[in-house]
């Protein structure tokens, strides 16, 4: 039925003379692991139903589950099958870049999804397309200058920070937006001390109940995900200090649960669902012929307790 | 005695038939289901095969000889990344990039070195102790694998070189660099098992261990010498597979000690040892390889494929059985 359908389709455009338009694409995607949590599996439900709504692409789903041997073997098969794009998601950012290189060689563009791969590996890769960790950054620092201002205490708040595993870019990128940012929209308000947290709830509530020995006053903490975010908050609300505000940078369930009980302000909503259409238009735009940035970045709004009932809660 | 023979040539032919019947199913279906233009059944994609079986394929074939010995090692996966590790951060440092590319046939060395010293840690408590090799390569996968984390934490280890990228890339006669590997390994390992006495006494060992003790086998040493080759194997596949890729997470290896077991299993291989062939594990290796690459090719998922080879391996060792029962059956009449 489908299959009539496209055909009728090819047919009709083919008498009125512009065949090539019509010619179904071939995008072939290898994930990083998709069982391990529900991002990734969200991911690749949003990935099919786009692929399937769209009639001119054909979509080769494959998994690596993790393993860097069966992402490169996949990235060599997709190249053998000659498909016309291949999106990637790398299991690691640097064994990953051969295989991405070979993909080049043979004139197939690659669009990296998610996470980046490592800069070596810049000049084979046609598009990144993924969230901008920069921005998520700054605009927790907006979200949490407007509280501020709202609580009337812009002129002398004292902010610490719980930022990502060292080391790694994400991390970096998202404690980097949030430092630039906040000076220029709350001159006032100081930066007192940032720690790391490692992506860990446990390890943030350790690091939290630290600052609030060493800290009388502390009137917000940013923290590089809502996981951390909730260690932290989980460790002020252990010493029965309130009124401070937290903000962090990626939304998670947890997040968005301690936001709907009041006890935690704001952050960044990725979705995993933006996050796959994006890659796939990127791809398609790519074979369209028409000029992306490098870094091709989707939309991560705010979200805070005023607005979050726009948002459905996180899967992840 | 001719039926025997008729079965036994049935049993050592079974993988390939498996084989035939995998790319008979494949290149019908593939070419019906798949939305890829490129036939399933052409020359590139069987030679790329060869290629992509090798990192499990070369770990296979050693297997091979501990089961035949009626030993099992467990702790292959984690030598692999251990041994990636020496090979990848050896290249860092400073001794070695002050030699250039020399650094690489020296660092294939370190790698291979470290294979075999954890071989014969394992080869050396199984002989003295005398405790299963099962519960000492359990013991071992878990303290290799620990030492894989305390190198560098969760975070991977990383070092690419492209002159070592285009080696593992090149093509000689058509076959991967990863391809010759794989044959040259197999091609030696089939001549020490059929024509060497190493081979005979590994036959003798895993059949009757009493036996070969009182014809005189040293059963301790021989261990240990197969220990030390399959640990060897692990770092050489993973050399030739880290060439390529350049860096290596704390978890990659991560299940290959069962996925050589599996290619060693469906390829006829006694469990129970005293008998098996490296040539049959070469297609237990190819069929596995095929399946993963077959059904990814007409769009199962990752999850589907796991469970049919984990299904056809029950059938194999089902089939397995039915025909030595028959055997013994026959025997008696």
């Amino acid at each position: 039925m489908n299959m009539t359908t496209r055909m009728a389709l090819v047919c009709t455009t083919a008498l009125l003379g512009g065949a090539a338009a019509a010619e179904t694409m071939t995008i072939g995607i290898t994930q990083n692991n998709v069982g391990v949590d529900s991002y990734q599996t969200t991911y690749e439900k949003a990935f099919i139903a786009a692929a399937e709504a769209n009639p001119d692409v054909e979509a080769v789903v494959l998994d690596a589950g993790g393993d860097v041997a069966r992402q490169i073997a996949q990235m060599e098969d997709l190249i053998q099958r000659d498909v016309d794009a291949i999106i990637i998601w790398p299991t690691n950012g640097e064994a990953v870049i051969p295989a991405v290189r070979k993909a080049h060689q043979a004139n197939i563009p690659v669009v990296v999804t998610n996470s980046n791969i490592a800069e070596q590996g810049f000049d084979f890769v046609a598009s990144f397309s993924g969230p901008d960790n920069i921005t998520q950054g700054s605009r927790a620092a907006e979200i949490m200058c407007d509280r501020f201002t709202d609580m009337g205490v812009e002129g002398e708040a004292r902010v610490v920070q719980i930022s990502g595993q060292p080391g790694y870019t994400t991390a970096i990128e998202r404690a980097k937006g949030f430092e630039d940012r906040l000076p220029e929209v709350c001159p006032d308000v100081t930066l007192v001390e940032t720690q790391p947290g490692d992506w860990s709830r446990e390890k943030s509530q350790q690091v939290m109940e630290a600052f609030l020995v060493k800290y009388d006053d502390i009137d917000g903490v940013y923290a590089g995900d809502d996981n951390m975010g909730v260690g932290a908050l989980n460790a002020a609300k252990d010493a029965d200090r309130d009124g401070i505000v937290f903000v962090g940078a990626t939304n998670f369930a947890v997040g968005y649960e301690a936001m709907a009980d009041g006890d935690y302000w704001g952050s960044i909503y990725q979705s995993p669902v933006d996050d796959a259409e994006a890659a796939l238009q990127t791809a398609i735009d790519i074979l369209n012929g028409e000029d992306l940035p490098f870094l091709n970045y989707f939309d991560t709004p705010k979200i805070t307790q005023e607005n979050m009932d726009e948002f459905e809660k996180p899967v992840f | 005695m001719a039926t025997l023979n008729r079965k036994d040539y049935i049993k050592r032919s079974a993988i390939w038939g498996f084989i035939v019947v995998e790319l008979a199913f494949f290149a019908i279906v593939g070419d019906v289901m798949s939305v890829s233009d490129r036939t399933f059944l052409s020359l590139d994609n069987m030679l790329l095969l060869l290629k992509q079986s090798a990192p499990i394929g070369i770990i296979a074939l050693g297997m091979t000889i501990i089961m035949i010995n009626g030993n099992i090692d467990l702790s292959v996966g984690a030598t692999f990344a251990l041994a990636a590790i020496v090979l990848l951060d050896s290249l860092t440092w400073p001794f070695m990039q002050a030699l250039g590319d020399w650094a690489i046939p020296l660092a294939w060395g370190f790698a291979l070195m470290t294979g075999v010293v954890l071989g014969a840690i394992n080869g050396l408590i199984v002989w003295k102790t005398g405790v299963d090799a099962f519960i000492v390569t359990l013991a071992s996968m878990l303290g290799f694998r620990g030492l894989v984390f305390m190198y560098n934490g969760e975070q991977p280890t990383s070092h690419l070189n492209w002159t070592l990228v285009d080696f593992a890339e090149a093509q000689f006669l058509g076959l991967h660099t990863a391809t010759w590997f794989l044959l040259g390994v197999a091609l030696i390992l089939w001549l020490v098992m059929t024509k060497t006495v190493h081979g005979r006494n590994a036959y003798a060992i895993g059949n009757n261990r009493e036996a070969a003790i009182n014809a005189g086998i040293r059963v301790g040493p021989h261990f240990m010498l197969n220990f030390m080759l399959i640990g060897f194997l692990a770092a050489l596949s993973a050399v030739i597979f880290y060439s390529e890729s350049g860096s290596v997470n704390p978890n990659d290896g991560m299940l290959y000690e069962l996925w050589a077991i599996t290619a060693v299993v469906l390829g006829g291989t006694k469990l129970a040892g005293g008998y098996g062939s490296i040539i049959s594990t070469l297609g237990g290796v190819i069929a596995i390889q095929l399946l993963r690459k077959g059904l990814g090719h007409i769009g199962a998922d990752t999850q589907t494929v796991n469970l049919v080879i984990g299904l056809i391996l029950i059938g194999v060792l089902f089939l397995d059985r039915q025909l030595n029962r028959q055997g013994k059956e026959e025997l008696k009449i």
